[in-house]
């Protein structure tokens, strides 16, 4: 009462002037956020406008209106990344969740906590990897050799014959299920974090109830685990989505000539676009690009935020 | 008050931090020196401000007081001491020159961004795909007369360097000048592995190159490797010449001046059949397609192949010297071209360009790209830099007490320790003493130069020939990074095994390959 005592007045009566100097400290504070803001996240949505026009970067832009687009919809290259994009992002989100699930579960199972710790340290550490690195790994381990750790492997089984290794990163069969591993290899355990924190905030209560009720430990699992864990995985699930067309660095060091038909996405597209013809390119195209790119990754914002919504009770992610 | 305190001084920091860009950015307005005297603010007694159509005479071109120069890391970087040899320039040419040098792995997305911001420097070094599209949108001043009527045609001429400049040439107009020649691969075989495996023979055609490597592979081992089947750049057939010759997967010009597209020529086809007979006999390595350069080196150092087509010149002296170092036998031959192939490949070399805003170009031309191979110590200087800090002729030791200590007695040249990379000496500043367009007059290298380093420079220089620049058309920039990517995963998969060639043909006219070939070749033959 006392709180919207002293609130009202100052809605209603006090001018403008007044209250901002009263929250001056907060203004002041807020301003340089502005401006930054301003300059560096909406400034640039000016360069939206290249998309309708040709523009090499040194003529002024010629008007071209939705002709960027028209040929962009023409070009199979195009749809080819459009699907590797949604396709590549979609699967592989779902796959590292589930995989981070089932690796939460069983990390929590742990009951000696020193251990448990050096295994969170090891399947942590591949996140801090950069790309590159991870990509001259994954080509050492997955050659076609006799060097490469899975064929030699498969050699020694039986599997495959000397002569007919698998070259796994220059297959389009075999492409995508390797870039899968790879990526639970390296984002698993970072994707744990969330989970075991939930984990960690479970009532001990629940089990021990469970226990007295005759439960056992894949009961307890069924029945508390991994109820409690449902809205954390749909979170984790939506918030994803809304980042899916964004896929650049992963695919781009995996990549190569041969695997393109399956592997390459928008990002790499717009890249080879740029900096593959052989000549200046056509910045309005690969703008018309990115802006699409862009207006698909909105869409889909606004399809978690109403998945949000109805999942956590109305809190939405925008 | 305490908060309040503490949220002005994050505001602080915040406005500094941003103070912090925008200082940046006005520095390199700054060095961007085209605003500069040269440009914005022209001084009548700095640039000249000549009518740039018709070039002065060259005793009454004015000299520049100030110019702006983009450049990338092939010129000395900060940590290489670039003030020093700037200072030094400065001295010998008598003017002031303002550098701009962006990080070397983005320097074309600056160029880029400096181009589209309308604030040209005066000079800037271009690879050919962007001196033929600047060249095409009239960001290049044409240099073509100072050229023709200048001394250093005369100088490049005696040394048979006139040439590598006549091909940067696009429709007969220079707007660039090359400060080296492009230098490309020529094709190094272990010695051991010709005694041990091939009766000591080296191979002069294909046949018996072929022989060679069959050979090679019977003895458990690859014969060949190479970072791709095809290159990423211009003459993108140097790393497996043995297995492309005649065949060329882009646009050349034939001998009567048409374009024409070689991807759809029979000589690429035959050249499809020989890579993909080759890497199903396992001659060449498993792994091209995902093999970087270093991945090809590294695996010619442990002796896991035998070929490798790579750099002429100073990249012999350090395959030799990284062999010896793993203990294997360092002795490697520089293959002549085989019959089939005729001559290597020596790409197109990146240019010196002027741009048409330079108020003063003649001057530029004259005084500081001309001034650039003048075969004395101008040019000594763009070839090993600044005395006392990249190389010395005093007595002394370097990496003493260490496995690479080296002795110099009074008067012997030598670079010295590579400031950024310590451990290493300089070898060279911008222009490769073994590709230079002029004579340097009292080249030290004469006799420092390794002897497999002159062997292999000699070797390409005398079988080589100048790839086709290809000049840019608005089809090209539509159509050429689709087409490209089209090209380039048909030729993996046709040598890999995973379709055949007509398979591959008919999916590149499916999927609009020929179309946009077609209409590139006319663009091209339109022009």
């Amino acid at each position: 009462m006392k709180n919207s005592k002293k609130t009202k007045p100052v809605k209603s009566h006090k001018p403008l002037g007044v209250r901002i100097n009263r929250y001056k400290g907060f203004y002041i504070m807020f301003l340089p956020v502005f401006v930054f803001a301003i300059i560096f996240c909406y400034l640039p949505m000016l360069g939206i406008r290249y998309a309708f026009t040709n523009y090499n970067g040194i003529k002024e832009p010629t008007f071209v209106a939705f002709a960027n687009f028209k040929r962009m919809f023409e070009m199979p290259g195009f749809w080819s990344a459009f699907t590797n994009t949604l396709q590549i992002s979609i699967i592989k989100l779902i796959l590292t969740t589930f995989i981070a699930v089932v690796v939460s579960i069983f990390l929590n199972e742990i009951f000696n906590l020193h251990f448990k710790k050096v295994v969170q340290t090891i399947i942590y550490l591949p996140h801090f990897l950069s790309w590159v690195v991870t990509a001259s790994l994954f080509s050492l381990i997955l050659a076609p050799t006799a060097q490469g750790l899975v064929n030699s492997f498969l050699v020694s089984i039986g599997a495959v014959q000397p002569d007919k290794m698998i070259y796994f990163l220059g297959s389009s069969k075999w492409w995508r299920g390797a870039y899968y591993i790879i990526n639970i290899w390296k984002e698993t355990g970072w994707q744990t974090v969330i989970f075991m924190a939930t984990l960690a905030g479970l009532n001990t209560e629940l089990y021990e109830a469970a226990s007295i009720d005759g439960a056992g430990r894949w009961g307890k699992m069924y029945y508390i685990t991994l109820p409690a864990l449902k809205n954390t995985i749909l979170t984790v699930l939506i918030l994803n989505l809304a980042k899916v067309m964004n896929l650049f660095e992963s695919a781009f060091v995996l990549q190569n000539d041969a695997v393109l038909d399956t592997a390459n996405v928008l990002e790499t597209y717009i890249y080879y676009q740029s900096f593959n013809s052989g000549a200046i390119p056509n910045y309005g195209y690969t703008t018309a690009v990115g802006l699409f790119k862009s207006l698909v990754g909105c869409v889909l914002v606004l399809i978690c935020n109403h998945l949000s919504k109805k999942v956590r009770e109305g809190r939405g992610i925008v | 008050m305490k908060k309040k305190l503490i949220a002005m001084l994050l505001a602080a920091t915040m406005i500094f931090s941003l103070a912090g860009c925008g200082d940046k950015s006005n520095n390199d307005d700054n060095n961007g020196g085209s605003s500069t005297p040269t440009e914005s603010t022209p001084a009548p007694d700095s640039n000249g401000g000549q009518d740039e159509s018709t070039p002065a005479p060259a005793d009454e071109v004015e000299k520049p007081s100030e110019i702006t120069i983009l450049v990338d890391g092939t010129v000395f970087t900060e940590p290489n001491a670039q003030d020093k040899f700037i200072a030094k320039l400065e001295e010998l040419i008598g003017i002031k020159i303002n550098v701009i040098q962006p990080d070397h792995d983005a320097y074309y997305d600056n160029v880029g961004q400096i181009i589209a911001g309308g604030d040209w420097p005066d000079v800037m070094i271009l690879s050919s795909t962007y001196y033929s599209g600047y060249a095409a949108e009239g960001v290049l001043w044409d240099m073509t007369e100072a050229w023709e009527n200048s001394e250093l045609k005369q100088r490049q001429e005696a040394y048979d360097g006139a040439g590598v400049v006549e091909g940067v040439k696009i429709d007969g107009h220079l707007y660039g000048m090359p400060a080296a020649r492009g230098n490309g691969c020529v094709t190094y075989v272990k010695q051991a592995w010709i005694d041990q495996y091939n009766n000591g023979k080296v191979p002069t055609n294909y046949a018996e190159y072929s022989e060679m490597c069959a050979n090679f592979v019977a003895n458990g081992k690859y014969a060949v490797s190479a970072a791709g089947f095809i290159g990423s750049e211009a003459p993108y057939v140097n790393y497996l010449p043995e297995f492309y010759q005649d065949g060329y997967p882009s646009f050349y010009q034939k001998d009567d001046g048409t374009w024409v597209d070689g991807f759809t020529e029979d000589s690429m086809k035959e050249a499809l059949q020989r890579l993909a007979d080759a890497y199903a006999a396992g001659w060449i390595d498993p792994t091209t397609l995902t093999n970087g350069t270093k991945d090809c080196r590294n695996k010619f150092y442990s002796d896991d192949f035998g070929v490798f087509t790579y750099w002429a010149g100073t990249w012999a002296t350090n395959l030799k010297t990284n062999l010896e170092n793993n203990g294997l036998d360092s002795e490697l031959v520089a293959l002549p071209p085989i019959a089939e192939v005729g001559a290597y490949l020596d790409r197109i070399p990146p240019v010196w360009c002027i741009s048409s805003t330079c108020k003063n170009p003649e001057g530029v031309f004259k005084y500081f790209i001309e001034a650039m191979q003048d075969g004395g110590d101008v040019q000594f200087l763009w070839t090993y830099g600044v005395e006392g800090v990249h190389w010395s002729t005093a007595a002394e030791t370097l990496y003493e007490g260490t496995e690479t200590e080296k002795v110099y007695q009074e008067g012997e040249f030598h670079g010295l320790d590579n400031l950024e990379n310590p451990g290493t000496q300089y070898t060279k500043a911008h222009i490769d003493p073994a590709l230079a367009l002029v004579d340097l007059a009292n080249d030290p290298a004469d006799e420092s130069r390794a002897a497999e380093n002159l062997a292999s420079s000699t070797l390409f220089a005398q079988n080589s020939k100048l790839a086709v620049l290809v000049p840019t058309t608005d089809a090209m920039s539509q159509y050429n990074g689709d087409l490209t990517t089209l090209k380039n995963g048909l030729i993996a998969k046709v040598v890999m095994g995973e379709m055949t060639i007509d398979e591959a043909y008919a999916q590149y006219e499916a999927e609009h390959g020929a179309e946009w070939s077609q209409m590139i070749v006319d663009s091209l033959n339109n022009r």
